[in-house]
């Protein structure tokens, strides 16, 4: 029992700063709009609707990447291809959901193919790109900022070749389920992404893999020297990443019922990057914070309604993010926290002190 | 005081948490001569180097240079005072030429332009000073560490240093690069420059030093002239004798007749190890003895698969087992406790009982995972049998100290069951008492059966635990004595002179 | 003296052997192979004209100034994110300044100096003194400059001033003696103020990274930091003061930019960031820093430019697929650096002799 107690503390203590910047804001949103809290029910769609529901809807596709970049940084690296990988997944669902305009006159419920391959191919292939990604990684030797620009360049240029750089439309309305549906009365976006972060969290804490990225992060010498397959932990977690921003991919086109390879996932890797580390895992690898992470997308979303709220244009949110990701950066800094670690020791050489 | 003393550092004192790093050491040196230090790892050396180049600070003590009190404070400052330091990893900018990491940052000027001609010319002068003719204009990257070794020193030599620090200048060059490396240090000396020479090769001691001073445990045991000092009474008095007997320590003991654990037949890597041949029975302990550089660490890292030996076989338990990286020999029943235990061995930010638990781990893979619970048993049991000193086994494993953080790495390795247990200097840098509780714990599992291979720069404790010693030295096994019956003066004439000469001067 | 002569002449003989040119040759080499390529596939539709290369400089002399700043900043081993943002929102200034406020354009450029540079030398210091990772810092300032940017105007603003007009439309055409009269080449080829400027940029560039000691600094911090240290550099300086230079460049190419499509938009020059890291590793600078050379950069620039104008020459081909070569040639580039230093590692511990003399 007393263990669980300890445990607890220390997530907390990880994850303070950002549970206080959510409710600060949370705070602030409710004084410009005092209905910020309403959920409301609506018969039509089956759906609750309000701004919360909302906020954690349109994370979704941040959430479900920033669960394989906690890892990749857990790791010590960054993946910048994430977003390329949501333009590609985008591309491929699409080519196979067509709608052509000669043969059919009005969109409907038409597909070229089954309806398992639209989803199952763009995943498999992300996958795949995931895996290139790995293979430069952990075999090429490749630092992973590198080895991933490869393919943040080249990505966007595949999902246009993909589709003949034109932009298709589908009305295919099981498609439709997976950005616009419901269930259980919740945007099926959000059912996804729980499901999507509890598969994650089991397989990373039920597992021993977690440990073993943590255990990479911090010291990959001592890692191999106990015995952990450094390089297997290295492909699987950018794997994982790719096939997750497949995920996000097909998200994101069902929202738009199309494929935009320019502007799908546009600045994804950033923003995932972001939430992971205002989710308390640092850059420089190691103890990471799944939990976190997912606030860390949460709060970035809530700081773009926040500023929609005032009337600011949605680009303008950049510079309101930058500013209190750079309060959280500089609290997370070196210098700041041995300053604040230096304290800390200075207490527990005084209890070592008794204990010994 | 001797009036052409070019430097004198009096009573010196430094103090680390909990450890009296240096204990009143005093240390002269003349202009025109070379002086080594000597000391087995930890006895103080680069921490009294340390003091002298401004990296850390004295707490006691006075430093005099040229009958000037001096106090450095950073390397900078050193440098400005005229003290030049070459470290044993070459400290320059491999992607700069030759030229360029001898003059960056003084570079001299034309025009208020680098002056590119001046630099080349003068750079290749320097080089031909130290018999090098080499093309200055290359990236350093491309030489050969010896040749970066005398960058380092021309760009020392160049800035018009009164002392030169060589700290293990030698540990990664050939006999000919080592001579080569002499003639200039003579050379410097014939100059008036004063050097200090640390090097574990005791043979260049005697080649090239006029008089060494001898430090042991953080306190001065002596100066001597070159002349006036044996190598036997050397490594005496850099290993030492004072054995102290807190715990009385039974050898583990072995039958005549059981069988190989673990036989390695001619194993060896280019430049690593040249030619090993080892057997360790079930329960014996044999011992590693011999310097820093002979070829030990080498040995146990090839044995666990750490690094991949090119030649020879590795069988356990009878039966040959190809070892490609640590995984194989965690399978095959080895573990490894490695010499560096911050570097190889402890994950710092996770808990003792995920570092207890990660090797066992491993070996399952990470789709078994080893409940919570059962890591909690494993970390109990193990904080406990270990007496690691800790409030729980959720404290991180970097925030205890040093003998500790052995004790959970060996808890780690214990865990496994092993077969074969390696452990490389577990003893180093950790108090007498935790020194002594993990001798006895090697020995207790001798007797549970497990074989142990045990590395340690002090020959005391091998003695003490091991029922055979193998000798190493130049990279290569020279000589295997019983444990029970040798001494240590037959050991250190091995060490100090090859086998052939074994005993010779023993007497 | 005949000693020293000697010397320097076999210094001359291996100065163009030196292994640290490698990765340059490699650049030049795979730039004339496709310039050859596109002269036999393409060269009756006048590929192989001299309008072909005036126009890879003039369209691309923005991303070529920037990238004179990225090379100096990856030099040093770290990276910069924000390059294309600040580009932008020194469009943004000029053309809210001049066509909304109706300031002069030059105060307008003043101030985004000020802006860019002050931008730079923060993101500096944050990176040295609060040794936070460069790719989060410089993605912060990114961040802060595009918000700005939309702050300003969301919608793109023609920029209007006859000095921006006459500056735009200055062009210095290549003649030809034709009949005892000089006239145009034909087809036209012309450079103009971004190209000049491109070309003092880097320019300078060069001069700052050969002859001077911050220069030289600059690739002593890259190649390792610690050692720098110990060797008495002035480690933080050099850092804080590059990426402030790469301020500087990200300010001159939003300049050039301003003047090449004469409007300031918030969403202009998106992901250029990445496209000037690309010229800078395919001109064979290092991302783990250390190596680099300018006119690799220069080189890098113009291959990167040679794709889409090879695609253009074609006809048939999307223009996704410059993306995709852009991809392939990074890496290869980043194949043959492996290749490379793999070779001169092996160099290192194979021990090469000394020669006694």
């Amino acid at each position: 029992m007393k263990k669980k107690f300890d445990l607890t503390a220390i997530t907390k203590s990880k994850l303070t700063w950002a549970v206080v910047a959510e409710v600060l804001i949370l705070l602030v949103c409710l004084i410009v709009r005092p209905d910020f809290f309403k959920i409301s029910y609506q018969e039509s769609t089956g759906m609750l609707y309000g701004s919360l529901i909302d906020i954690i809807n349109r994370s979704s596709e941040i959430t479900i990447i920033a669960m394989g970049m906690t890892l990749v940084i857990a790791l010590g690296g960054t993946d910048l291809s994430v977003g390329a990988l949501v333009a590609v997944s985008g591309a491929i669902a699409l080519k196979f959901l067509r709608w052509d305009v000669l043969e059919y006159t009005t969109p409907g419920d038409y597909t070229v193919c089954s309806y398992a391959l639209v989803l199952i191919v763009p995943l498999v292939v992300c996958l795949l790109m995931g895996l290139f990604n790995g293979l430069l990684i952990a075999k090429g030797g490749m630092q992973p900022i590198i080895a991933t620009l490869i393919l943040m360049v080249c990505g966007r240029g595949i999902a246009q070749i993909l589709t003949n750089g034109k932009q298709f439309t589908t009305g295919y309305s099981p498609f439709r389920v997976i950005g616009q549906g419901s269930f259980l009365y919740l945007p099926m976006p959000i059912i996804i992404t729980v499901v999507v972060v509890a598969a994650v969290a089991l397989f990373v804490r039920k597992t021993a893999f977690g440990t073993f990225v943590e255990s990479v992060g911090i010291n990959r010498s001592a890692s191999r020297l106990s015995g952990i397959n450094a390089q297997l932990i290295i492909f699987i977690v950018f794997a994982l990443t790719g096939f997750l921003s497949g995920i996000s991919g097909l998200i994101y086109s069902s929202r738009i019922m199309s494929n935009d390879s320019n502007n799908a996932g546009l600045n994804y890797e950033m923003d995932a990057i972001l939430a992971v580390v205002i989710g308390g895992t640092s850059m420089t690898g190691g103890k990471f914070s799944l939990a976190g992470t997912v606030l860390g997308s949460i709060i970035i979303r809530t700081i773009v309604t926040l500023v929609y709220y005032f009337g600011i244009a949605s680009e303008a949110t950049m510079a309101f993010k930058a500013m209190i990701i750079a309060v959280v950066i500089v609290l997370q800094s070196e210098p700041v926290r041995n300053y604040f670690s230096k304290r800390a020791k200075k207490r527990a050489y005084a209890v070592k002190g008794g204990v010994i | 005081m001797a009036e052409n003393n070019l430097l004198e550092m009096r009573q010196i004192e430094m103090t680390f948490p909990g450890v009296k790093a240096l204990n009143k050491v005093d240390f002269t040196l003349r202009a025109g001569e070379i002086h080594s230090l000597l000391g087995e790892n930890g006895a103080g050396k680069s921490t009294l180097i340390k003091c002298l180049t401004g990296v850390n600070k004295k707490d006691g003590g006075t430093i005099t240079l040229e009958g000037k009190e001096i106090q450095p404070q950073s390397p900078q400052h050193a440098i400005e005072l005229g003290i030049s330091t070459v470290y044993q990893e070459v400290n320059l900018c491999p992607n700069l030429t030759v030229a360029e990491n001898i003059f960056v940052g003084r570079q001299p000027m034309k025009h208020g332009q680098i002056d590119w001609k001046t630099i080349n010319r003068r750079a290749s002068e320097l080089m031909s000073r130290f018999h090098l003719s080499i093309d200055v204009t290359r990236p350093l990257s491309y030489y050969s560490t010896a040749i970066q070794q005398m960058v380092s020193i021309a760009r020392a030599v160049d800035i018009q240093a009164k002392i030169l620090i060589l700290d293990e200048p030698t540990s990664s060059l050939d006999d000919n690069e080592v001579q080569l490396l002499f003639d200039v240090m003579n050379e410097l000396k014939k100059e008036g420059m004063g050097i200090i020479f640390i090097t574990h090769f005791l043979d260049q001691v005697f080649a090239v030093s006029d008089r060494l001073t001898i430090l042991r445990n953080g306190q001065l045991v002596g100066t001597h002239k070159i002349e006036d000092i044996t190598k036997v009474q050397l490594v005496t008095e850099m290993i030492g004798k004072d054995i102290d007997t807190i715990f009385s320590l039974k050898r583990a003991e072995v039958a005549d007749g059981e069988a190989d654990m673990l036989v390695a037949t001619h194993i060896g890597a280019p430049e690593k190890l040249e030619d090993m041949s080892l057997n360790v029975k079930k329960g014996e302990l044999v011992g590693f003895a011999g310097l820093l550089g002979s070829g030990r660490t080498e040995t146990a890292e090839m044995l666990f698969g750490a690094t991949r030996i090119t030649k020879g076989e590795i069988a356990i338990d009878g039966s040959k087992t190809e070892i490609k990286k640590p995984f194989d020999a965690l399978v095959a029943g080895m573990a490894f406790c490695p010499e560096d235990r911050k570097r190889d061995g402890i994950i710092g930010d996770l808990s003792i009982r995920e570092n207890i638990a990660l090797a066992v781990q491993a070996r399952k893979g990470f789709l078994k995972p080893i409940s919570t619970k059962e890591q909690n048993e494993l970390a109990d049991k193990y904080i406990k049998a270990l007496g690691i000193a800790t409030p729980d086994a959720e404290k991180k494993i970097g925030e205890l100290s040093g003998g500790n953080q052995q004790k959970v790495i060996l808890a780690r390795w214990m865990a496994t069951n092993p077969k074969v247990l390696i452990l490389d200097e577990p003893t180093r840098g950790i108090d007498v008492g935790a020194k002594a509780e993990i001798q006895r714990l090697m020995l207790e599992m001798c007797g549970e059966g497990v074989s142990v291979i045990f590395i340690s720069s002090e020959l005391d404790e091998i003695i003490r635990c091991s029922n055979r010693i193998i000798i190493m030295r130049d990279r290569e096994k020279v000589g295997e004595v019983d444990g029970e019956t040798c001494t240590q003066d037959q050991i250190l004439s091995i060490i100090a002179e090859g086998s052939t000469a074994a005993g010779g001067e023993a007497s | 003296m005949s000693d020293r002569s000697l010397a320097s002449r076999r210094s001359l003989g291996s100065r163009i052997m030196n292994p640290k040119y490698i990765m340059i040759y490699a650049t030049i080499g795979i730039f004339l192979v496709m310039y050859l390529f596109g002269a036999i596939s393409y060269g009756a539709q006048g590929f192989t004209t001299l309008r072909t290369i005036t126009n890879l400089f003039v369209d691309n002399a923005y991303y070529g100034i920037s990238a004179v700043g990225m090379t100096m900043v990856l030099i040093t081993g770290g990276i910069d994110l924000s390059v294309g943002a600040v580009a932008s929102l020194t469009g943004m200034f000029i053309a809210y300044g001049t066509t909304v406020l109706g300031i002069h354009p030059l105060l307008c450029i003043l101030f985004s100096l000020v802006v860019g540079v002050g931008l730079g030398l923060l993101m500096g210091w944050v990176i040295h003194r609060l040794n936070v990772p460069p790719f989060i810092t410089t993605l912060t300032g990114m961040f802060l400059a595009r918000g700005v940017c939309a702050l300003i105007s969301r919608e793109s603003i023609e920029i209007k001033h006859e000095m921006i007009d006459s500056l735009a439309s200055w062009k210095i055409y290549f003649m030809q003696l034709k009949d005892g009269e000089w006239v145009k080449i034909k087809p036209i080829s012309y450079i103009n103020f971004n190209v000049i400027l491109f070309i003092v940029v880097l320019i300078a560039g060069i001069y700052i990274l050969q002859k001077t000691r911050f220069g030289r600094n600059v690739y002593a911090v890259g190649g390792n930091e610690q050692s720098a240290k110990l060797m008495g550099l002035p480690v933080g300086k050099t850092k804080i003061l590059v990426y402030g230079f790469n301020g500087l460049c990200s300010v001159l190419a939003g300049v050039a930019y301003a003047l090449y499509v004469k409007s300031g938009w918030n969403l202009s020059l998106m992901g250029a960031e990445l496209d000037v890291i690309t010229c800078a590793v395919i001109g064979g600078t290092l991302l783990t820093g250390g190596v680099g050379y300018m006119v690799g950069t220069l080189f890098g620039v113009l291959l990167k430019s040679m794709i889409p104008a090879l695609i253009t020459f074609n006809g048939n081909l999307l223009s996704w697929w410059g993306k995709i070569a852009t991809g392939l040639l990074l890496l290869l580039f980043i194949c043959i650096q492996k290749l490379v230093l793999g070779v001169t590692g092996r160099k290192k511990t194979s021990k090469t002799k000394p020669i006694k003399e």
